[in-house]
């Protein structure tokens, strides 16, 4: 990745000594009392330390701090964090993301913008520094709210079943149900599905045919096609509440005009399945429809007072008050017929800062491709 | 207006288009060719138009529908950027990745319910997607670039580090805005906006190399040296484009669908 310094250049000695050293403490507090604990970042710790680095900004500060808000120390921070990630892609089961060094690194590349920033801030002109603010400070937010804020963030789990209350939630990975200051009432719980399918099913490696290429036809009443050198018509489809689908086929191979008729399902909970037998090897078998769409009719309470009715769906969350509920999940046994639905409530004080973030660095972007690479 | 009728339209775009970006190369002004180019933008929205007033609701369910979005966008942007920077490959290339998804819909169309599954319903999907096969187009031309740069002595470092400069610079600004959408959407989808999935964790390392560049000056690396990071920080775009389902770090990542 180019040479970080080449012998007659100016190099940065002390800065690279700095990281360095941090760095390798951060790998000692790894190595001594092992991955860090996010809990030790909880407000108002994040917060305080967001307000150093925002407040700090327009303040004049020592000339050996400033040294450390400098491009070269930017570069040497980006390729130390571009290399842990690396590490993080390439090897399975890490846990970088909740190291030490990863850590301090982290925290120097926002001690790093808020330098950097406070030195542009001194001298702003708003026509040559506006991308680089909107970038950097837009980061800077992002970077924040990411990372130390992230400690603050609390994730529920909520099952509800149709007709009932439910005011208690999970974390993952607990049983123990909490009372949280939300609850939902689940008015209905919906599901539709795409039609299930017909392939040919090898019953000794049960794969679909041809392999690789599998074809498939759309279970719809009428419907025909070719399967693997069969023309396969759907001659009726049933899909009644709490049953399974079943479709009735006439298949005719199409070298010989071998004719088969019969019944086929994917069964479900409480009913089996049923496949169709070209020969001892071969047969055709129905896929399990798959979610098109599911979504809760809801009313949600908040222990505040607020009331708020609506449906929540897989993209649609729902918020209230400081709260985010999302469509998480259902009976997957019962899937269509399912009497519950499972909610994920995500409670992130640091949501707006993140957005502020965000939209910062989006319009930021829009200056890249406005500006180009040209340099002042 | 409905499926049947797209292959009119579709002809008609592509027509423009094609004959628009050949104007822009035979032609000293470029007024005729952008005439065309808007022409073909505006019977291909028109067609998106019906067809959304007669569903009844934004295209935007099925595989096929979403490439109809592709296509126009691919273009819409692949012009603007022209008209800005006058890179008339750019406006070859855009007519040309969008002629593929128009010819996909023409002959492999899915256009009836292909199964989208609810998470990828979304209206972040396709300018997510979009704005990442822009600057996907731009790093691999600055990828060039870079190459032709080291292997072809210094008489070409004049001419083309500052057009290496603006791609990638333009680059990443499409790279910032794919990933912000993406994790816009992530949040409404699954309640986080950054999670450290794999194809994050690997989206991630792109751009951090790229920043790598961006800001190498500053560390007095000399230009020259720093053009090296280019085809690095690619195959590292690579990775994560096409690479990442197959990494042994990356079993139950949210987007190997
Ligand atoms: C969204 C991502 C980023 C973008 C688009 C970006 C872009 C830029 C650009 C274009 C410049 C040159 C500004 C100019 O000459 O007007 C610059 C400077 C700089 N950037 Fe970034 N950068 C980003 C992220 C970072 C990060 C993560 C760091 C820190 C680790 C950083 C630290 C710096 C520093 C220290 C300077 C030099 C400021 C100075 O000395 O005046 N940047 N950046």
């Amino acid at each position: 990745m180019g040479s970080q310094s080449k012998g007659k250049q100016e190099t940065a000695l002390i800065e690279i000594i700095i990281i360095s050293a941090v760095t390798i403490a951060g790998f000692a507090l790894q190595f001594v009392i092992g991955p860090l604990d996010f809990g030790i970042l909880v407000f108002p710790v994040n917060f305080i330390l967001g307000l150093v680095l925002l407040l700090s900004i327009p303040l004049k500060k020592p000339e050996a701090l400033k040294k450390f808000g400098s491009g070269k120390v930017s570069v040497i921070l980006l390729a130390i964090i571009t290399v842990m990630a690396i590490y993080m892609g390439l090897v399975p089961g890490n846990d970088v993301k909740h190291s030490w060094p990863f850590a301090f690194v982290y925290l120097m590349c926002m001690l790093n913008l808020s330098l950097a920033i406070g030195k542009r801030v001194r001298k702003f002109r708003l026509k040559k520094d506006y991308g680089f603010i909107l970038n950097h400070v837009g980061l800077l937010l992002f970077l924040l709210a990411a990372g130390p804020g992230s400690a603050d963030m609390q994730r529920w789990f909520m099952t509800v079943t149709e007709g009932k209350t439910e005011w208690r939630g999970e974390r993952s990975g607990t049983v123990d149900p909490v009372e949280l200051p939300v609850a939902v009432t689940l008015l209905d719980f919906k599901m539709d599905e795409y039609p299930p399918k017909i392939t040919l099913v090898d019953k000794t490696s049960g794969e679909s045919q041809p392999v690789k290429r599998s074809h498939f036809l759309e279970v719809k009443e009428g419907n025909s096609g070719i399967i693997s050198g069969w023309r396969v018509t759907v001659d009726s489809f049933a899909y009644k509440p709490m049953m399974a689908p079943v479709a009735v086929l006439t298949a005719v191979r199409e070298s010989d005009k071998k004719e088969i008729r019969g019944k086929v399902s994917c069964g479900n909970y409480f009913q089996p399945f049923s496949i169709l037998d070209t020969d001892e090897r071969f047969c055709f078998a129905m896929t399990y429809p798959e979610p098109e769409k599911f979504s809760s009719h809801v009313e949600v309470f908040t222990k505040s007072g607020k009331e708020k009715k609506g449906v929540i769906e897989v993209n649609h969350p729902m918020t209230i008050g400081s709260w985010k509920i999302y469509q998480y999940s259902y009976d997957n046994v019962k899937g269509r017929d399912s009497e519950t639905s499972v909610f994920e409530l995500v409670h992130d004080p640091w949501l707006s800062t993140a957005y502020i973030g965000i939209v910062m660095i989006m319009i930021g972007s829009v200056t890249l491709l406005v500006k180009g690479g040209k340099r002042e | 207006m409905t499926w049947n009728e797209f292959i009119y339209f579709a002809i008609a775009s592509l027509i423009f288009w094609i004959a628009g970006t050949l104007l822009l190369y035979k032609m000293k002004k470029s007024l005729a060719g952008e005439i065309f180019i808007v022409t073909g933008l505006f019977i291909f929205s028109l067609f998106i138009a019906l067809l959304w007033s007669f569903l009844e609701h934004p295209p935007l369910r099925t595989m096929g529908e979403t490439r109809l979005w592709y296509s126009l966008f691919l273009v819409l942007v692949g012009y603007v950027t022209y008209k800005r920077w006058r890179y008339k490959w750019l406006m070859a290339y855009s007519v040309l990745v969008s002629a593929v998804f128009i010819f996909v819909n023409l002959f492999k169309p899915e256009i009836h319910g292909t199964n989208l599954m609810p998470a990828l319903q979304s209206i972040w999907f396709v300018p997510h997607v979009t704005v990442y096969i822009l600057s996907y187009a731009m790093m691999g031309a600055a990828t060039i670039a870079s190459l032709i740069t080291l292997y072809g002595g210094k008489k070409k470092e004049k001419e083309l580090i500052p057009l290496i400069d603006n791609l990638v610079h333009i680059g990443f600004g499409f790279l910032m805005l794919g990933m912000l959408m993406g994790a816009v959407w992530a949040k409404e989808a699954w309640g986080d906006y950054w999670t450290w999935d794999p194809k994050e964790v690997w989206a991630f390392i792109t751009a951090s190399a790229y920043l790598v560049y961006m800001h190498a000056h500053y560390a007095k690396i000399s230009r020259r040296d720093a053009l090296w990071i280019l085809p690095v920080a690619f195959i590292l775009l690579m990775i994560t484009w096409l690479g990442v389902n197959y990494l042994p770090a990356a079993q139950g990542s949210i987007h190997t669908y």
